[in-house]
């Protein structure tokens, strides 16, 4: 195994770029899928233009088949299992994610072109959103191929600067533009902390590379510690990445943002830059190791950045939805607050060397992941799918009032996801929580647990407002009617997630297997041993021609 | 299986005089078994389906009432066929389905295994046939007696489950399985009080039956649990197997331990509340504001025999007990529930009611046998009462279904004279006649007699009191002649009056309905209205006519199985099953003419032979002295042999009680041999005799206020708790606790509100100061 690795970082017969090459076919699959959608996009055909969404459908299912298919492992890195499950879960939800943006963009344009008028190419946007959403999708899944300091600030930004193009164009209210430019702004900003961050890791340690013979982990190892200039950037890059998960104290766009964004680019905002910043701060931390803390724990400095991040967001993230009436700020907050959840995990990191799949932190964050891709999708469905009479949005909660007795399936859906997100027992959002509670415990952060214990208390103050709405109350007699989308798609997405938060229950204990799996720490002997066999196999299939 | 084969040979069993219940390896019965529980089943979920899919022409479908009753009669043709063809002697063990079987270990009791399995013995034979052939009997009554009541098919619905669940408890070859149908026959009865839902006292009766079912349920539930933590199983044939060994589940001796005690007296609380002994009995006079064909079928012939069978069928772990705490506590309650029942029921004026309270009574008489040692008596009693209680209540409801809903025995009188209700009262009379034991033609006598002859027989040294039992029941034998010939000299003879109730429910005639409203508001004033000018009684129809006419006649034939074999027909069934106890004390069981032969029978045995069934048990020797020291005789009745002087004492008793009620509510003429002299429905020579007695009539009226003393002890207490909790629960919980934590994340909210200004260079700021905090500590941390 070990002259693999050594025969693989060093070998002279395979090309770096090569072996790099083979595990990065997903991306490959979704950047020819995107300059497909881009070119289609702009046809003055309509029939070709509408092909536009499918043709990106079916670039995310062969990205997906691609990732599932392709290589299981990859030796030389920190978390060598991380890729497949990564990817796929980013094509799946990305799929869902497409359904619900159909007819976000171009809506005014169309009707235009459908009345005769010629179809104006620089007024439509069509092409532009639904490529820079597939971008950010390349980006994101280049975050879970990282293994190097540039290509993981590379693959951010890939993923964040699509973003904020989507967010401004996602309708035509000022209010959505606004959101853009502070987006960008404070984007920009804590890309900078980033970068500075990554720089002083450079500095410190010498080396971008995040794991070898010659890389920041092996300093790492070497010096048993973190001087303070690596710990300066590490913290740097980790309040960076605070702004991808909306974290405290980078939080402060994210309900400006999601509530002036359309419903479908807020629900992608939701899950999209959490996932590539979750999977930055597994990379970071995981080259810095659990292994200096004293135990199985990270430094303890950044341990405590962390803790204090992670209750301080929690927190936040759920007394401020709390105030909110928007139930797009509601998720917006509420999005705040899962990241402080699933910061716990991270903090309780892998476990001891080889600990076998309950209380796997960084499973339980890729857990927690899948199972909130999936549920967060079905509330912001419903906003998406629900306008009213005057237009708009509608975004305040007295606009769900009896949403299940006139729209049964929005209502449900609704009552649905928010009951998951809540994390009553025996929805998928239940699981979540639970392992990260047991990561958390077995980790011995029981002070951080019970804080998590008491936001998800008060959660269940806005998240039962949320599905009480619908189920309970009645709409009065006189409110305008809430008109329903013409995009069934929309519907269509509500309803996977609603339907998926379900049905992935009997699959729960396969799944937790399959995301601790898919964290085992590629710096533990004894998991690298565990995967040798399978690395080996997929080492010989893929990766090397030896 | 491997611990049955590590228990001896069960031939070792008792010797000495008394015999015991001998563990009988079972054989497996043929699967169409299940087909008696499984056809009413079918009709269950048939009238359901046709309830949920409106199938049932807004209740005026005949199908569910015929579907029912024939589902039944051929699950009563099936049980008997599955009789003829038992092979006496072993019981028969039929698999049907397994249903749990769980093992969290592989010693001892570190599985559960209870399949849906049932287990046919004698005790089960002799249940089954009364409830599939008493059910299939009772469900084409109530095609009758319910036609015209909305919920036709819900009710042949509920009524199908029970006997379904009713089958579960009986055939059952587990607890679980007895369970499972202890509490299923709950839910029906429940459902079946509480028929007429929108009659608020109903539904209050249907709760109290249910509330205070759980109690005694509780019990059960308790009971079967030690039994299985005693045991590590809940198999029949595995339990019995160590019993009758005299080792619990890991191989160590019962004898003297507290679970020897305490798993018959939780088992004991179960049948209390099911059988409605004292002091849980106040539910069952209260469900007779069920619908009469339940309150015959349920609260009369079989439901309320579940306890007398839950205690025959673990008769065995009821002797494990040397001292027979359990049993005593049995005889005493059932003896006390038998008297106050009968008090009760002589002041009581409605009908239906005075049967519920002979029922307690008699219910009470069947667990004084189980106390007093003779299993026979009581299996046998429950036999007859089936027939002749169910006789009287459908007789009852006939009246009731007649007169709308009548049932003062102030305002009725006569039927035997009127036109179309001489079945009515001819079974009513066979009925009477049971119930007050009426010599040698009824079979309430001879099970009666059994019951009574055996408690004088039971030493006093074995059942403490046990002479005294006897004379309690002599006693309220009387007092039963006497409220039983009450209503029947009242209803059922004199002169033609009555007055029609105040139910529109059970007309069978369109032209009733209009009228049947204005009727009432007269009738009150016009007490006497011979034959009132708009009400005309509604005489029963052929199916009512036919099976109480079959009834009488089961009643009566029912004597026959005491001339059947040595210990009777029911006796011999006894004989193969678990509920077998020959005490030893004096053959009790054989007919009149060997009663002289009785005395010869009498023995002398040792009573740690007796009181020791657990046999192999080594603390044989080491029993109290007071008992081992003696040797204890069979008692005696003043001196003569109680078995063959009881019949012709109980006679007297009998008739003393019935010349009593002649006297007193008797008419002018034949029927109450001349001493009579009642010329009106309303008054009678009683009423001038109630003056006299005071204020004792009065309270035995309200039932000695015993509802009232519960209000007063349990529920008042309950309701004051509730109050404060309540109290407690707005205040503290709600107030301050609850809305003071939903008060905290508020407060910090609004504080936390301003920084999201909105404004972009204020977010920045506010990141940058995050930022340069978390360096400046984080740095000082790493410098420090």
């Amino acid at each position: 195994m070990m002259s693999l690795l050594a025969a693989m970082s060093a070998g002279p017969d395979v090309p770096p770029m090569i072996a790099k090459l083979s595990i990065i076919v997903p991306e490959i699959v979704m950047f020819v899928g995107t300059c497909v959608v881009l070119m289609l996009g702009l046809s003055k055909t309509s029939t070709i233009r509408r092909a536009s969404v499918g043709a990106a459908g079916l670039a995310l299912i062969i990205a997906g088949i691609a990732a599932a298919t392709g290589p299981q492992g990859v030796a030389d890195s920190l978390l060598p299992h991380v890729m497949p499950y990564a990817k796929v879960l980013i094509a799946a939800v990305g799929f869902i994610l497409l359904l619900l943006l159909t007819g976000t963009v171009d809506r005014e344009v169309e009707a235009e072109a459908d009345a005769g008028k010629p179809f104006d190419v620089l007024r439509a946007n069509r092409a532009e959103f639904y490529a820079f959403f597939m971008f950010s999708l390349t980006g994101l899944m280049l975050c879970a191929s990282a293994d190097d300091l540039i290509w993981l600030f590379l693959a951010l930004e890939l993923t964040s600067l699509p973003t904020y193009v989507m967010v401004s164009i996602s309708t035509a209210r000022s209010r959505s533009q606004e959101a853009g430019v502070k987006y960008f702004f404070l984007g920009a900003f804590s890309a900078a902390m980033l970068l500075m961050g990554f720089t002083f890791i450079y500095g410190a340690t010498g080396y971008t590379q995040l794991f070898g013979y010659h890389s920041i982990a092996s300093v790492i190892g070497a010096q048993g510690s973190l001087g303070p200039i690596a710990t300066l950037g590490f913290v740097m890059a980790i309040v960076g990445l605070c702004f991808k998960i909306a974290a405290v104290p980078m939080h402060f766009y994210t309900p400006d943002v999601y509530q002036g964004a359309a419903a479908g680019v807020s629900a992608m905002l939701a899950f999209v830059p959490k996932t590539a910043g979750f999977l930055g701060l597994m990379l970071l931390t995981s080259a810095v190791g659990w292994g200096l803390g004293g135990g199985y724990g990270l430094p303890s400095e950044l341990r405590l950045l962390l803790w204090v991040v992670a209750a301080l967001t929690m927190t936040f993230g759920n007394v401020l939805a709390l105030m909110q009436r928007s139930v797009k700020r509601i998720l917006a907050y509420s999005s705040i607050a899962h990241s402080g959840y699933m910061l716990v995990g991270i903090i309780a990191g892998p476990g001891a060397w080889g600990a076998g799949a309950p209380g796997n932190g960084l499973g339980a964050v890729l857990f927690y992941l899948m199972s909130y891709g999936v549920m967060n999708v079905g509330a912001f469905a419903v906003v998406a799918s629900l306008e009213k009479q005057s237009g708009g949005e509608a975004e305040d909660v007295d606009d769900l009032r009896g949403l299940c007795k006139t729209h049964p399936l929005l209502g449900w859906i609704m009552v649905i996801s928010s009951v998951t997100m809540l994390g009553l027992p025996f929805a998928i959002g239940f699981l979540g929580k639970f392992y990260l509670f047991t990561a958390g415990l077995r980790a011995g952060e029981v002070a951080l647990i019970v804080v998590m214990g008491l936001n998800s208390a008060i959660a269940a103050f806005y998240y039962l407002r949320l599905a009480g709405a619908p189920l309970l109350e009645h709409r009065d007699e006189h409110e305008a009617s809430l008109v329903v989308t013409a995009f069934n798609s929309r519907k269509l997405a509500g309803l996977i997630s609603a339907v998926g938060v379900l049905a992935l229950l009997p699959f729960a204990d396969r799944l937790a297997t399959l995301s601790d799996h898919a964290a085992s720490y590629g710096a533990s002997s004894e998991a690298a041993q565990a995967s040798a066999s399978q690395a080996e196999h997929v080492d010989a299939r893929s990766v090397t021609d030896h | 299986m491997t611990l049955l084969d590590a228990i001896p040979t069960l031939s070792t069993l008792a010797s000495g005089g008394a015999e015991h219940f001998a563990y009988h390896v079972a054989e497996a019965g043929p699967k169409w078994m299940a087909l008696v529980p499984g056809l009413p089943l079918l009709g269950a979920v048939i009238c359901l389906a046709m309830l949920l899919f409106k199938r049932d022409m807004g209740g005026r479908s005949r199908v569910p009432a015929y579907l029912v009753t024939a589902l039944l009669g051929i699950s009563f043709v099936v049980t008997l066929i599955g009789f003829l063809q038992w092979n006496h002697g072993q019981p028969w063990v039929v698999h049907a389905f397994e249903w749990i079987n769980v093992a969290w270990g592989s010693g001892a009791g570190q599985s559960l295994q209870a399949n849906a399995s049932f287990y046919m013995d004698g005790l089960s034979w002799l249940w089954m046939l009364f409830v599939t052939g008493l059910g299939a009997a009772i469900c084409l009554y109530a095609s009758e007696y319910m036609a015209n009541d909305k919920g036709y098919a819900r009710f042949f619905s509920a009524f199908a489950l029970f006997v379904v669940s009713m089958s579960c408890l009986v055939m059952g070859d587990n607890l679980v399985m007895l369970y499972l149908g202890w509490e299923g026959v709950g839910l029906c009865s429940y459902l079946l009080i509480g028929y007429f839902y929108t009659k608020p006292s109903a539904v209050a009766a249907a709760k109290k039956a249910f509330i205070v079912n759980r109690i005694g349920d509780l019990g059960l539930a308790l009971g079967l649990y030690l039994t299985f933590t005693t045991f590590g199983t809940v198999q029949y044939d595995e339990l019995f197997a160590m019993v009758s060994a005299g080792v619990d589940g890991s191989g160590h001796s019962l004898a003297g331990t507290w679970q020897a005690t305490w798993i018959p007296l939780l088992l004991m609380i179960g049948a209390f509340g099911k059988s409605a002994q004292f002091p849980l009995y106040v539910w069952l006079p209260d469900a007779m504001e069920g619908p009469t064909p339940v309150s015959a079928l349920i609260h009369a012939a079989t439901m309320v025999t579940a306890g007398v069978y839950l205690i025959a069928r673990m008769y065995p772990l009821f002797l494990m007990d040397e001292a027979l705490t359990a049993l005593h506590v049995v005889a005493y309650v059932g003896t006390f529930t038998a008297f106050l029942a009968a008090t009760i029921g002589m002041a009581q004026f409605d009908i239906k009611r005075i049967m519920a309270y002979s029922t307690l009574s008699q219910l009470g008489y069947m667990f004084a046998g189980l106390g007093v040692l003779t299993t026979n008596g009581a299996a046998y009693h429950v036999f007859t009462h089936a027939f002749f209680k169910a006789t009287l209540f459908l007789a009852c409801g006939a009246v009731m279904h007649g007169f709308a809903g009548q049932l003062d025995l102030r305002k009725l009188s006569g039927l035997w004279n009127m036109k179309g209700w001489r079945i009515v009262s001819v079974a009513m009379l066979v009925g009477c006649l049971n119930l007050s034991g009426i010599p040698v033609i009824t079979a309430g006598f001879w099970s009666k007699d059994m019951i009574i002859a055996e408690a004088f027989t039971t030493p006093n040294q074995v059942i403490a009191g046990s002479s005294l039992i006897g004379w309690v029941l002599l006693i309220t034998a009387g007092m039963t002649a006497y409220y039983t010939f009450r209503v029947f000299f009242r209803v059922f003879v004199g002169p033609v009056e009555f007055e029609p109730g105040d139910e529109a429910h059970g007309h069978g005639d369109d032209d009733d309905h209009g009228h049947g409203g204005d009727d009432h508001g007269h009738a009150g004033h016009d007490a006497h209205g011979h034959g009132d000018g708009h009400f005309h009684p509604h005489a029963p129809g052929w199916a009512i006519n036919f099976v109480l006419a079959a009834l009488a006649i089961g009643s009566t034939v029912a004597i026959l199985p005491n001339f059947m074999g040595d210990h009777g027909w029911v006796g011999g069934l006894l004989h193969d099953s678990t509920a077998f106890y020959q005490s030893g004390f004096g053959h009790h069981e054989a007919p009149a003419g060997e009663h002289a032969l009785a005395n010869s029978k009498m023995e002398v045995v040792p009573v740690a032979a007796h009181s020791a069934p657990a046999h192999g048990a080594p603390s044989h020797d080491s029993a109290p002295d007071a008992h081992a020291a003696g040797e204890v005789h069979a008692n005696s009745f003043l001196g003569m042999n109680a078995h063959a002087v009881m019949y012709y004492v109980s006679t007297l008793f009998g008739l003393a009680g019935l010349a009593f009620a002649a006297y007193l509510h008797g008419p002018v003429g034949a029927w109450s041999f001349g001493i009579g002299n009642r010329t009106k429905a309303a008054v009678s020579r009683a009423d001038g005799w109630k003056r006299a007695i005071g204020p004792i009539g009065r309270w035995a009226e309200h039932k000695w206020y015993v509802d009232e003393f519960y209000d007063l002890i349990l529920r008042t207490p309950l309701r004051v708790i509730a109050h404060i909790f309540h109290a407690f629960d707005k205040l503290i919980i709600d107030g301050a606790l609850v809305d003071g934590a939903g008060l905290l994340p508020r407060l910090l909210g609004r504080t936390l509100r301003p920084m999201q200004s909105g404004v972009l260079h204020g977010y920045a700021t506010g990141m940058a100061a995050g930022i340069g905090i978390i360096v400046l500590i984080v740095l000082v941390m790493t410098l420090s």
